[in-house]
This record gives structure tokens, C-alpha cells and sequence, in this order.
């Protein structure tokens, strides 16, 4: 029981301690919603038609001219920020509050362009930057 | 015994979940379905746009044509401090309404989606 209980304290303690030396932030910060080229495989140019674009993907961001007509974009934005104080592992043995950060943060912007015609119907489609999914990585170099 | 036993767990808990945050920032004012349904293609006018919607947040010239744009954002952030790691996550979405006016002032098309309904506070930033 009493081997139980000091294992419970220093359970405890460590807890006590490391409460005040949280060293690692994790932060994703999303912007409507990220589309990939599956969500938008619908898209035939030729065949779909505004409305069509609309109902799926609801309205975009912003539209504008074209040459052939007109031009809808849907922004989004998956940023992914990871960061890592080495310096709190030193606090405990250290007069001063020593940091040694490492963070990394990934923006992960994206647009994606539908051309449209005079009548609504779809030219061409792309993504601007083909962002591909990143994962959380606080080494910088 | 299980009392304390218990206690203790929720002692342990409290310290290892020390903090959680919940925030909520929104721009623009909400853009009602109602309002959205009683606007009429060819027969609504800029005028009656701008009574219901009030002045847009943007106006873009399209072919000749006026587009109104009405936008609203919200966001939603969750912060889960545990002892040795802070998860967060915000989420913004925004809803949009364009509203395009033919040459004569009269309403040609509607386009309008709301994307905030189902917006939640989510702590867990791994995943989708």
C-alpha cells in the first residue's frame, strides 16, 4: 500500500513539475475547406455547369472576367505550425530560463480556378499551387 | 478506498488537462436564408438588393454586369494545454452571397452557400 502511494507521489510530482514546463505547441489553423482533386473530380469541362460547381462546392471566395467569360476561385488555407523548446529540459538544473526553440510552419495556401464560359459552362479547372498534405515538423533546417 | 482512489484520478486529471480555451471571432453580419430566398432572378431590382442586403462589401464589374458581394466570416478556436503539449485549432469558414445585376439593374443570378452551419470547435489538430 505504502510502496503504491509513494509510487502515486512521484507519479505525481513529475506530473507537478512538468506542469510547468509545457514545451511543445501543436497549432493548425484551417480556412474554409481544403479541396482536393477528388473533390472536384464532378468537374467536366465542356459539361458542368456553374450552378453544378455551386451546389457541390458552394459559392467561391471570389469572381471575376475572363477572357471566355468568367472565373470563380475557392481560397483555402491548411496551416500547420509545430514548435519544440529544448531549453525547458535545462529549467529544472538551470538558475535562468534557458530556450532553445525549433518551429516550423507550413502555410499550405491554395486556390482553386474554375473558367467559365459566357453561359456558365465549365473551360478549364486547375489548382494554383498544388499544395500537397504536410505533416506537423518543428526541425526547421 | 474507490473515493479515493478516484479523487486522486481526478486530481490527476486536472493537472495533466491544466487549461482549455475557447475563442470565437466573426466579421460581417450574418446574410439570413430568408432574406437570400426573397430575391428573384428577373425580377428583384438593385434597388430592392440594396434595401434587403444593405451596401455590398464589394461590387465587381463582370462582363458588363454588376456583382454584388456579400461576405461573412466566423471563426472558431480550441486550445487544449496539457502538461508538456498545447493543441490547437482554428477554423474559419465564411459564407458568401454574389448577387449579379443585368445592365438594366435587374437581378440575373443568385449564388449563395453557408458554410458556417456546421462549423465546430475542434481541439485536435491532427487528421482532417
Amino acid at each position: 500500500m505504502l510502496r503504491s502511494h509513494a509510487r502515486l507521489a512521484a507519479f505525481l510530482s513529475v506530473v507537478f513539475i512538468g506542469g510547468h514546463f509545457s514545451a511543445c505547441n501543436v497549432v493548425r489553423i484551417t480556412l474554409n475547406t481544403p479541396l482536393t482533386p477528388d473533390d472536384v473530380a464532378f468537374i467536366i469541362p465542356g459539361q458542368t455547369t456553374l450552378p453544378e460547381v455551386v451546389d457541390r462546392l458552394g459559392s467561391p471566395d471570389s469572381i471575376g472576367n475572363s477572357n471566355t467569360g468568367m472565373v470563380s476561385i475557392y481560397r483555402f488555407l491548411d496551416m500547420k505550425y509545430a514548435r519544440v523548446n529544448f531549453g525547458w529540459l535545462a529549467r529544472p538544473w538551470s538558475p535562468v530560463d534557458p530556450d532553445l526553440i525549433f518551429s516550423r510552419t507550413g502555410f499550405g495556401t491554395d486556390a482553386f480556378e474554375v473558367f467559365y464560359d459566357s453561359n456558365g459552362v465549365v473551360i478549364q479547372h486547375s489548382f494554383l499551387r498544388h499544395v500537397t498534405d504536410r505533416t506537423f515538423h518543428p526541425y526547421p533546417f | 478506498m474507490r473515493i479515493v482512489h478516484l479523487f486522486l484520478l481526478l486530481v490527476v486529471t486536472a493537472i495533466v488537462i491544466h487549461g482549455c480555451a475557447f475563442s470565437r471571432g466573426t466579421l460581417g453580419d450574418d446574410i439570413k436564408t430568408e432574406v437570400i430566398d426573397s430575391i428573384k432572378k428577373g425580377v428583384t431590382t438593385k434597388s430592392e438588393v440594396l434595401t434587403l442586403l444593405g451596401a455590398p462589401d464589394r461590387v465587381l464589374p463582370l462582363n458588363g454586369r454588376d456583382v454584388y458581394q456579400y461576405y461573412r466570416y466566423d471563426g472558431k478556436v480550441g486550445s487544449l494545454l496539457l502538461i508538456v503539449v498545447n493543441f490547437s485549432r482554428v477554423s474559419i469558414k465564411g459564407d458568401d452571397l454574389f448577387v449579379m445585376l443585368n445592365q438594366n439593374g435587374i437581378v440575373e443570378d443568385v449564388i449563395s452557400s453557408k458554410r458556417t452551419e456546421n462549423l465546430e470547435f475542434r481541439f485536435w489538430p491532427f487528421g482532417d
